[in-house]
């Protein structure tokens, strides 16, 4: 079983023994007191009177628009991103079994990243505000056809190891590729790409997070129902063949299916790192790496965890936003380094 | 020269756009004028609440005595007349939610953002939004009109272009018999970066008796080696400080590269303050002034 302990960043941790059923709706309370938070705090103050009477959209206009237009639907993109993120993040650890592994390994950030600023460089963004988004989805999915084109053409199976290496050689490629572009660019272009390449969640609306919900929802499901699959894959995939797993169309399904989890997500808020990393150790940490159980409270967690870094990011700072990027990190990594030096109780 | 005929340019289009752009004799305060992205902009009425997410946008409402009309500002802006007006973030990336709650019925926004996010956020909450250029001089006395127009005080706006222009053909006039003098313009020295001829910089420079040595590179802001400096040996180098960078001739004595050429070892360096020439409004009159006094300290009175 030494494949399965390696997933595992601190196998022989305290777990806390709830119900998979306590953890998820301790979790869902946690969502929801980041949503309470994210509608309730902003640059702008207001009375709690004033927050229900803009939720019901009356009194001031001005409070109205800022609640249901701007704080809204900013906390839905978040949570969906961070969700799409923290399950894409707990599929790829166990897919590569390398507690490394996180959304954007296999090179998709570059490529969306290749996208936008293609767009940006080309004056296309500005013509076409969708354009943006839409190449930065083209260039994940096509670089993540890239990556998978070149592991396919060494051995027969998908070797994960081949497939890690097509992802950093790929991504490598195309950010060279970028700096090439950006190197011939003009001042603005250089700027706006960087901005978008920090990433932010400032620009959801509903329809973004219509966009995103009817993409992310389908990818959700596939990947819980994987969940087992997943589990015998992390001990090892001889093993999972003998217990009748077909293991090349379940590794090639989950690839797919959270790398375009990855690629939404990306497309609509740019790159935030440390969520897919963290947030699928930090529930492993707690609860064991079971996927049935792991990749639902990812889901929720990667949800709560990103609503309240954003909340933070737009408040923390009065008018002036912070990147995401930078708050996910800064109070991301405190935490994760208390739960990793949490004192050992009774060994699980 | 390129400086000359850029203001002349923007002149004349000011003088046929002010004929051209008449308010329609229907509502007579209604007004529609494109803006420099190309998009329409229909205001029903001039703007009372006004949010200038570009510094040199709120400089000039300052100069058209427009003051009272602006609502919001950025963190970027210096000027003590609205040290008092609430700041809604960055230029390119504010708090959408502080503009929303000013409640303006303008948004003056830069068209450097390539990405256009925030004016599609804004429009989408039926917020109007006037992009503006600020590259050239031509953008600038273009921008002084429109601004003039969306704010309801055209007649200050023509004073003060006509005053801007008497103001640059004096200071030309007061270089015209002096010979040209060889310069560089260093907006950054490491990588070194210029401005280009048609920056309302160069614009200026040119206007104030500089010849640019790389008045060739049409590009805005230019990157240049090293080694192409020492080749093209420019008599001064001019450079924009902020207030804590204190001896900038010190300074470059130090810097490879820069401590080699002969315009520092003769101490021919020139600071001029960033804040002042970097902002295209009409200040630009009182940096065209500044740029004359380092380029030809025997014109100055």
């Amino acid at each position: 079983l030494s494949d399965a302990v390696r997933v595992r960043v601190a196998p022989t941790r305290a777990r806390l023994e709830w119900p998979v059923s306590a953890r998820l709706i301790a979790l869902s309370i946690l969502v929801l007191l980041s949503f309470v938070a994210a509608v309730r705090i902003g640059a702008v103050s207001m009375s709690l009177h004033t927050l229900f009477e803009a939720i019901a959209g009356r009194g001031d206009p001005a409070m109205v628009t800022i609640v249901r237009e701007l704080r809204l639907p900013r906390a839905f993109q978040a949570a969906l991103v961070g969700a799409a993120l923290a399950v894409s993040g707990a599929t790829f650890q166990a897919l590569l079994r390398n507690p490394l592994a996180e959304p954007y390994i296999l090179g998709v950030s570059s490529g969306a990243a290749a996208g936008a600023v293609f767009t940006v460089v080309t004056g296309l963004a500005v013509r076409m505000v969708w354009s943006l988004p839409i190449a930065a989805f083209a260039g994940a999915v096509l670089s993540m056809l890239l990556v998978f084109r070149i592991a396919f053409s060494v051995g027969r199976a998908l070797d994960t190891r081949v497939l890690l290496l097509a992802g950093v050689v790929v991504s490598a490629f195309l950010v060279a590729l970028i700096w090439l572009v950006l190197a011939f660019a003009d001042t603005e272009s250089v700027r706006s790409a960087i901005f978008w390449m920090m990433g932010s969640n400032a620009n959801a609306s509903w329809r973004s997070v219509s966009i995103l919900v009817s993409c992310l929802v389908p990818a959700f499901i596939i990947l819980l129902a994987l969940a087992r699959p997943l589990n015998l894959l992390a001990i090892g995939e001889s093993t999972a063949a003998y217990l009748g797993t077909s293991v090349e169309r379940t590794k090639l399904v989950a690839f797919g299916t959270a790398t375009l989890l990855t690629a939404a997500s990306v497309a609509m808020s740019g790159t935030i790192g440390f969520v897919g990393l963290v947030v699928p150790h930090a529930v492993r940490i707690l609860w064991g790496s079971d996927n049935r159980s792991l990749l639902p409270c990812s889901a929720l967690a990667g949800a709560a965890f990103l609503v309240a870094a954003d909340t933070l990011a737009r408040s923390i700072a009065g008018a002036n936003e912070l990147p995401i990027g930078i708050v996910t990190a800064l109070v991301g990594v405190p935490c994760f380094v208390w739960l990793l030096r949490r004192p050992t109780g009774a060994i699980a | 020269m390129v400086g000359a005929l850029g203001i002349y340019g923007c002149l004349a289009s000011i003088a046929c756009g002010a004929g051209e752009h008449r308010p329609p004799a229907a509502s007579a305060s209604a007004i529609q004028i494109t803006d420099d992205a190309g998009i329409v902009v229909h205001l029903d009425r001039p703007a009372e609440r006004i949010i200038s997410l570009i510094p040199s946008a709120t400089e000039t409402l300052i100069a058209l005595g427009a003051t009272q009309q602006i609502a919001g500002r950025t963190r970027y802006d210096a000027a003590p007349e609205v040290a008092k007006i609430p700041s809604v973030g960055g230029g390119i990336d504010p708090s959408v939610e502080a503009i929303v709650a000013l409640r303006p019925d303008l948004v003056l926004a830069w068209a450097n953002d390539k990405r256009q996010a925030i004016r599609e956020k804004l429009v989408s909450l039926q917020i109007p939004v006037f992009i503006l250029r600020t590259e050239d001089t031509t953008d600038i006395f273009r921008g002084i009109a429109n601004i003039g127009r969306l704010s309801g005080r055209d007649s200050a706006a023509r004073a003060t272009a006509a005053w801007m222009r008497a103001s640059l053909d004096s200071i030309r006039s007061s270089v015209a018999a002096l010979p040209r003098r060889k310069m560089m313009y260093v907006e950054f020295p490491d990588p070194p970066m210029t401005a280009g001829p048609h920056t309302f910089i160069g614009q200026i420079i040119s206007l104030a008796g500089g010849n640019s040595v790389f008045a060739d590179n049409t590009n805005l802001w230019p990157n240049v080696s090293m080694e192409e400096i020492v080749r093209r040996d420019p008599d001064l180098l001019v450079v924009p400080v902020g207030e804590f960078k204190q001896n900038t001739l010190e300074r470059f004595r130090q810097m490879p590269g820069w401590r080699d050429l002969r315009a520092v070892k003769q101490g021919h360096v020139a600071a001029v303050p960033a804040d002042l020439v970097s902002r295209p409004s009409p200040s630009i009159v009182e940096s065209a002034r500044v740029l004359r006094n380092a380029i030809h300290p025997e014109a100055a009175r």
